[in-house]
Formats: structure tokens, C-alpha cells, sequence
């Protein structure tokens, strides 16, 4: 089908204006958050209704083109990278809210709705949506979807897969398959656990049942400054090892400390390392576990401790956390976000390391970062315009992920494989390990023209469909029998 | 021959679902398991997967049946690791032995089916078994970290791994759990962790209307509490509900006396009931959810529990002798046991018929978890396949084109 024609049919499907070809407007979508990878698409195409992708999928499906899902381009791994000759499909017109059960805390969305929207639908009735990225203000469900997104808050609560009950989805095919429901355990595989994560190579997300929550009673907050990320660490160790289960342990180091300053104009204190805690839930536990944080940290090392005075200065607080990847811009042109994941009482040693990988490297390396589960941020910091610096920082950027592999955890804890990760995958899993993944992905999409070049580092061809049965002419004839 | 392909010959006793096995095998390290499976793959031999044994009979009986790989001898902890919270282990380490050793540590796996002593890592998972405390803590899907599989052909692959926090990859784990062996045997598990809760205690209240169960729930919510377990246990249409709160004192005190405030509220009485009370509860409620001939597993939506109980539930304790009900109001899911009784098969596949007609608009299921086996030939125990089955049945060709692992045993005959 030449590209004439395929305009024209999509356009019949979505409407002209949803079916952007002119090179000019197909800018916009050639990268997501990952900006130094960037590959124009075909055409990008913006569907209203689960009818529409269904058409759109069938139609690529037939003509073996690539789609490439994407929701609002916020992701840090490439995953909504276009493939060379892919369509794009955008699906942030699909943002409706469809259904909304308090009474058994669910919500079904499109896949286009805001993280944030979904939990300011319910706020006044003292309900929220646990998940929350740092882009949450911005990202949309199905991106979450597609990334298992997690969130500072994730170490009580989870993360994305662990609050979606069920979902609508379009495989490349073009059929519609429906995964899971508002009910719990529906008998057969775990598929919606399955798509959960799958970064766009599965099939088009296309409506999302969530889970929803109370609103805990009660939440403290404390920010904590310490000597060095060493005092801090153990601090973080002592406070799970108390059995305390806190909302959210995020810790920051000199650097970090430094933009986030910069660009909220905090008063915090130049110190070596922070941490920024929440406890919530019923509030005579929440008085009891933060007092006894509290005092934890101080016996760590603590230099000081501070508590909001009201919630406007807690807002503040987490500004000045939620911001710090952008922050970082303040004090360098340019820098790279990783997303490695290491077990926590590893923290204070991994750091050091990281630090002595960066000296060598004559480059700087902030950390701000989800301590209570061990997943680093670690921002390295260069600059684009310095001859080879920026390959000097894309190779300690990979050393940094094999570093956290070595610590027995993992190339990525919220942000995904996506392109930006995919050489890596080796590192972590066996041919074995990503052969069993590979099945997985062929029982999806036979054709691999759900995002490919994501995820896995070197394509997988799924051959023939095995275990089905061809039929003897004889047998259809109703001569001879299988017996 | 090599040692790991010596095998017993199967008796009565190690039947699945019926089926006795030509042989039984207990390799004792996973390199042995994986080695079964490889050299038993030409010949194509059918191989169901087993642990405790606990649930054997569930599923329909399989097509075809050649050997029971016991993973019993595979009951090693592989790495505990205190300070992140996070343990592996071989599929064959019982619940109870794993829970033993966590407790050394201050800490357990928050899974907390009945019969911990026979229930094995890998049936668990396999089962997706669970217990009250997935009132707070998420079933396995939620606990599970990592997985290790031996997949058809004896080939060895992982997912997952041993940090809480990973993306990276497909989710292997969360495929395997409740597959019930049928894609692959799971040889280690990794698994977060919780500490054990500086104490607890739980509240009752007695002879319940099924709409006072969800009003005290509704109430408990209303008030933002937060119970590690709740449990309404009921026989003829009058619930016991049981509530558990975990953590620091403080907070413990505080939630129970808000709970007796939530039930006057209702209006009804309650109490807390005294550590022993509190074990003979947990000993009535594992009986209930083990006893009888027969168990159906029920999932509806939460707030319907007044709806299943007035609608759906009497025509199933119709057809059981001595019936009696676990359900976990605040998750939608319970389990109803009892001894099938004079109603002949065909009445009871008609009534769970009608249930899983009642129970399919909000994707609701009915699952017949435990049955006399001659009902195997008029009832399928999984219902109707789920709407994704196509795409099931794709997978399972994948994984096991031979179609050895457990065949015909799970949904849908795969």
C-alpha cells in the first residue's frame, strides 16, 4: 500500500485531521523523554475510541506496518521512540473517565486520562489513586500501563500493576481482547499482570479498570540532612529494619540538594545528603512510627530534622523532591537519568562506588532517588557541546546499570527498558531467560509489529504457530479419524 | 541412567485428580529437575507438577498423565537477606518452614493459607492460594518478586529478580501464579518481605445479617481504618465477622477502639477476643475453608456480599451437606465448603450453572476447587473460559507445544 492510499484509509478511519503526515507537525512525536534518540514516523494517528484503534491495528496489521503506541511522551526510556516506517498511535484524545465505584473503589478509564485526574476525580469523595510518578501531573494511564510506573510512594503501596484489576486491549491483529475485571482472581492466566510493563510490545491499551484508596487518615512528613549519603543510608536501614512500613523514604546528596534549590528557592542547608519521608495511615500509628523515625535518624547521624509546619510547606518539600530531575538543568546543560535498582542495605557502598566511577570519569553525578527500595536516580551530568563528553557520559551511565546488576538488582526500577536499555537486557537475564519472554511476546504478536526494537536487544522471530493441528485431507474428507 | 531420571513406580495415592501416574520422580537439586524435564521431552511425556499435595485435586483430571514431578526434595532457602527484606527459595520449602525461619528475622511472608505445614513455595503460586491477610498485604501477585522456571524442554529461564523494584522485562512471575504447572514447573521463588507487626488483635462480631457485614465494613472504611484481615464465617445466612488489626500498639489500641465504635454504628456488638479465642478462630476458619467433599471458590464484586448471600449463595448451600462459608468481604472472594449431598450431579452442575450465570456480568467466577471425582464428567470445574482464552491458549502453545505440562487440567482444557 503506497503512502497516498494508507493516509487516506486512516483518514477514513479517524478523520484527516487526526492523521498527521506533514513532516513539520511529526517533529513533536519523534522522541519522547528520552530526547537523544529521535525517529520521525510514517504518520502519527490520534483514534477517539477503542473502534477506531481496533480499525487503525487491523488495517496495519493486514500491510505489516509498525505501530508504536504512545501516551503523553513523558517516559525517560525511549519507549515511545518511533520505529523507522511506524505509525504512531497517540492516544491522548481516548481521556474519558467511563465509570466511576466508590463503593467497591474502582474506576475504569481510557487510556489517555492524567495520572493526576484520576485521583482529583475522586479527592472530595476521600479517595485517591496510589501511583505516582514524579510526571504525574502530565503522564497518562496508558502510559503508566505500558511502564508499571511507579512513584515515590510505591514502597507501601506498589506500584502500577499492583492497583490495575483489568484491561481492554487491541492487538495487533486488530482483535479486542478483554483481560481481568473489577472481580477478583477470573480463572486462567494472569494476562493483565502480564501486559502491565509491556511497554507498547503486546498490544494497544485501551481501557484500564483501577484500583482506588482511602485517603489515609493522617501523613507526617520530616526532611533530614546528614554529613554524607553514608549517614543517610543507615538511617534508611534502621527505619525498615524497626518494621516500619514508610509511605515514601527519598533521599538526595550534595549535588541534587544544590538544584533543588536552585530552582524552588528552598531554604535547605548545604549538606551532603537529605532524606524527605512520609508515614501516613491511621494516626495514632502514623504519631508513633514517625516519632520513632525521628529518633532513628538522629542516632544515624542526623545533623538536623525538620517537620512541615502545615501542608503548604509538605507541598513544598515534595516540590522541591518531584522537581529535582529538572532542577538538575539548573546546574549542568545536559544529563543522562538512570534507573538502576539496588538492594537497599547496599546504598551507602553502591554510592561511593558510583562516585569513584564518575571521578574517573571526570564527570559529575547527582543522586536523587527512591530509597526505601533501593532505586537509584543516578543524573549524569554533561556537556553536549564538550567534544566526547557526552559518550563519556553514556559509558558511565552504563557502568553505573552493570554496577546495580553485580549488587544482584536490577537495570531498572519505574522508567523501563524501553530503547534506551534494550543492550542491556543481557546483563541481567540468560538467552535462556529472554527466549521464555520471546514466547510470551509471540502468543501477543506473531508479526513483531507492536514497538519493535523495544525491550528485548536483538529481534525474535516466532516461526510457525506450534501445536496447531493441520488436518489430514483425508480426515476433512471424513475418510480417516485422529482416533 | 542417570540419578536424577530414578523414579518410583505411582500408586493410588499419588493420583491427580484421579489420574494415577505411571511414575513418580523427587529430584533432589533443581540441575536433577531440570534434567527430567529435558530428557523426558522427545518422548513427549505428560508431567504434572507437585508440591504438598494439598491441592491435587483441583482442575479437571488430566488428559493424559506419565509422571508426577515432586518437588520436595528442592526445599532449600537460597538466600535470605534480612536488611532488604527479600528471600529465595526452592519451590519445595513449605510455608510453615519458611515462615519459621523469617521469624528468626522479625519478619514473614504475608501469604497465609490454611495448612502452612503441607503447602509448598511452588503449589502456592502455583495455586494462587491466599488467606485473610490479603485483606492488607495483595495475594502472591503482589509478594512475588522473581521466579525460576523449568519450562517443557527442560530449558531453565527466570523473571523478574531479587530487588522489590523492577521493570525490567516481562512479568514471568505474575504469569506463573495460578497457572497451575501448566507452563512450566517453578523450581525457586523470590519474594518481599514484611516485618511481623509489634502486635495485634482481632475484634468479632456475631450473627451478622449479610448487610451488616458490609455496613461494618463500609463503616470501617468510612473511618479510614486499615485491618490486616477481615473475615465473615457463616453457616444458614448468619456471618461471624472477624477483624484483625496489626502494627504498633498505639495505633493497634486506637484502631480497635474505633472498630467497636464502627459496629455501634451498625447497630451491633462487638469484642476482642483473647489470644486463644483469637487461635481457635483461625483453626474454625482454616476447617471451614478444608473440610467437606466439595469447595467452591465464589468471587463477586465487594460491595454485592448482601447480593450473594441472598441470591447466590443459598441454591450452592442447597446442594451441600453441612455447608459453611469463609468470605473476605473488604476482596469480593470466598469459598463455600461442604459435603456434596443427595442432589445428583446434574442439580448441582445446574446450580453452579445458575451461580456463574448470576455472577459473569461483573466478571465474577465460580470455580469448583474441590469435588467427588466422578463429578469431573458432568461438571467443568473453571466455568466458562475467560474472554481472553484465545489469547491463553496461544501462550500455552508457546510455552508447552507438546502439550505436556499438566494437559487438559487447567481453563478451557488447556
Amino acid at each position: 500500500m503506497n503512502p497516498r492510499e494508507l493516509t487516506s484509509e486512516i483518514s477514513a478511519i479517524v478523520g484527516a485531521k487526526n492523521c498527521i503526515v506533514e513532516a513539520s507537525e511529526l517533529g513533536t512525536y519523534e522522541c519522547d523523554g528520552l530526547t537523544s534518540f529521535r525517529v520521525a514516523p510514517q504518520m502519527v494517528v490520534l483514534p477517539k475510541s477503542e473502534d477506531e484503534v481496533a480499525a487503525v491495528m487491523r488495517l496495519a496489521g493486514e500491510h505489516g506496518i509498525p505501530v508504536v503506541p504512545r501516551g503523553a511522551g513523558t517516559g525517560l526510556s525511549g519507549g515511545a521512540l518511533p520505529a523507522p516506517g511506524c505509525i504512531l498511535l497517540g492516544t491522548s484524545r481516548m481521556k474519558r473517565i467511563l465509570d466511576v465505584d466508590l463503593e467497591n473503589a474502582t474506576m475504569r478509564v481510557e487510556p489517555g486520562v492524567i495520572n493526576l485526574d484520576v485521583s482529583r476525580a475522586v479527592t472530595a469523595a476521600g479517595f485517591y489513586y496510589a501511583p505516582d510518578p514524579s510526571s504525574q501531573s502530565v503522564c497518562t494511564i496508558g502510559g503508566n500501563v505500558a511502564e508499571n510506573s511507579g512513584g515515590a510512594h510505591c514502597l507501601k503501596y506498589g506500584f502500577t500493576a499492583n492497583h490495575v484489576l483489568g484491561l481492554r486491549i487491541v492487538l495487533a491483529t486488530g482483535d479486542v481482547v478483554e483481560l481481568g475485571g473489577p472481580s477478583l482472581d477470573l480463572p486462567g492466566y494472569d494476562l493483565t499482570g502480564v501486559v502491565v510493563g509491556s511497554e507498547g510490545t503486546l498490544g494497544v491499551v485501551t481501557e484500564v479498570t483501577l484500583r482506588l484508596l482511602r485517603t489515609p487518615e493522617a501523613t507526617r512528613t520530616f526532611f533530614a540532612t546528614f554529613p554524607s549519603t553514608d549517614e543517610a543510608g543507615d538511617a534508611v536501614s534502621a527505619i525498615i529494619a524497626s518494621g516500619i512500613v514508610p509511605a515514601a523514604i527519598e533521599m538526595m546528596d550534595r549535588l541534587a540538594i544544590v538544584a533543588a534549590k536552585a530552582a524552588t528557592g528552598l531554604d535547605w542547608p548545604d549538606v551532603g545528603a537529605a532524606l524527605l519521608m512520609d508515614v501516613d495511615g491511621p494516626i495514632a500509628e502514623v504519631e508513633h512510627t514517625s516519632e520513632s523515625a525521628v529518633a532513628l535518624v538522629r542516632k544515624a547521624g542526623a545533623l538536623a530534622v525538620r517537620r512541615p509546619a502545615d501542608d503548604a510547606e509538605r507541598a513544598l518539600m515534595w516540590k522541591g523532591r518531584k522537581s529535582a530531575f529538572a532542577a538538575v538543568g539548573r546546574i549542568s546543560p545536559s544529563y543522562i537519568v538512570q534507573d538502576g535498582v539496588i538492594p537497599r542495605s547496599e546504598i551507602a557502598k553502591v554510592l561511593r562506588e558510583i562516585a569513584a566511577l564518575a571521578a574517573k570519569a571526570g564527570l559529575r553525578v547527582a543522586n536523587v532517588f527512591h530509597a526505601g527500595d533501593g532505586n537509584l536516580h543516578p543524573l549524569v551530568l554533561y556537556d553536549a557541546r564538550a567534544p566526547g563528553e557526552e559518550e563519556r557520559a553514556e559509558a558511565l551511565g552504563g557502568e553505573i546499570l552493570k554496577l546495580c546488576v553485580r549488587y544482584g538488582g536490577s537495570i531498572t526500577g519505574e522508567h523501563g527498558v524501553g530503547k534506551d536499555k534494550a543492550q542491556y537486557m543481557g546483563e541481567m537475564f540468560s538467552e535462556s531467560d529472554l527466549d521464555a519472554m520471546g514466547k510470551l511476546r509471540c502468543a501477543f504478536d506473531e508479526g513483531n509489529l507492536m514497538n519493535p526494537g523495544k525491550v528485548f536487544p536483538t529481534p525474535r522471530l516466532c516461526g510457525d504457530r506450534p501445536g496447531v493441528y493441520h488436518p489430514h485431507p483425508t480426515e476433512l474428507a471424513g475418510v480417516a479419524g485422529r482416533g | 541412567m542417570t540419578g536424577a531420571l530414578s523414579a518410583r513406580e505411582g500408586t493410588a495415592a499419588d493420583a491427580v485428580a484421579g489420574v494415577v501416574p505411571r511414575v513418580v520422580h523427587t529430584p533432589s537439586t533443581r540441575t536433577e529437575c531440570a534434567e527430567i524435564f529435558r530428557a523426558t521431552s522427545a518422548q513427549g511425556v505428560a508431567i504434572a507438577p507437585m508440591g504438598g499435595a494439598t491441592e491435587r485435586d483441583l482442575g479437571a483430571p488430566p488428559r493424559r498423565l506419565d509422571a508426577v514431578v515432586s518437588s520436595l526434595g528442592l526445599n532449600r532457602i537460597l538466600e535470605y537477606a534480612p536488611p532488604d527484606q527479600v528471600v529465595q527459595v526452592e519451590a519445595g520449602v513449605t510455608l510453615a518452614a519458611l515462615q519459621d525461619a523469617l521469624a528468626k528475622e522479625g519478619q514473614r511472608l504475608a501469604i497465609d493459607p490454611p495448612d502452612a505445614a503441607r503447602t509448598t513455595i511452588g503449589g502456592l503460586l502455583a495455586t494462587n492460594a491466599f488467606g485473610p491477610l490479603r485483606t492488607r498485604y495483595g495475594s502472591l501477585r503482589d509478594v512475588l518478586i522473581g521466579i525460576s522456571i523449568v519450562r517443557a524442554d527442560g530449558s531453565v529461564a527466570r523473571g523478574g529478580g531479587k530487588v522489590v523494584k523492577n521493570v525490567a522485562g516481562f512479568d514471568l512471575p505474575k504469569l506463573m501464579v495460578g497457572a497451575l504447572g501448566t507452563l512450566g514447573m517453578i523450581e525457586a521463588a523470590t519474594f518481599r518481605l514484611h516485618p511481623v507487626p509489634e502486635t495485634q488483635t482481632t475484634m468479632r462480631a456475631r450473627g451478622l445479617t449479610a448487610a451488616q457485614v458490609r455496613a461494618i465494613v463500609a463503616e470501617m472504611r468510612e473511618r479510614r481504618l486499615e485491618p490486616a484481615a477481615v473475615v465473615a464465617l457463616g453457616e444458614g445466612g448468619a456471618w461471624d465477622l472477624f477483624v484483625r488489626f496489626e502494627g504498633f500498639a498505639a495505633g493497634v489500641r486506637q484502631q480497635r477502639d474505633r472498630f467497636a465504635e464502627a459496629a455501634g454504628e451498625v447497630p451491633c456488638a462487638a469484642d476482642e477476643l483473647s489470644a486463644d479465642d483469637a487461635r481457635l478462630h483461625r483453626v474454625r476458619h482454616d476447617a471451614s475453608r478444608t473440610s467437606g467433599s466439595t469447595c467452591f471458590k465464589i468471587s463477586a464484586l465487594p460491595a454485592a456480599f448482601a447480593w450473594l448471600a441472598a441470591e447466590v449463595l443459598p441454591p450452592l448451600e442447597g446442594v451441600l451437606e453441612g455447608a459453611s462459608g469463609v468470605f473476605y468481604p473488604t476482596l469480593g472472594l470466598g469459598f463455600l465448603t461442604g459435603d456434596a449431598g443427595d442432589a445428583g450431579d446434574a442439580a448441582i452442575t445446574a446450580t453452579i450453572a445458575r451461580a456463574r450465570a448470576a455472577l459473569a456480568p461483573s466478571r465474577g467466577s465460580l470455580v469448583v476447587q474441590r469435588c467427588p471425582l466422578a463429578m469431573h464428567a458432568t461438571l467443568d470445574v473453571w466455568g466458562p473460559p475467560p474472554p481472553a482464552f484465545p489469547l491463553m491458549k496461544r501462550l500455552k502453545e508457546r510455552f508447552d507445544p507438546g502439550g505436556r505440562l499438566n494437559p487438559g487440567r487447567f481453563v478451557g482444557g488447556l
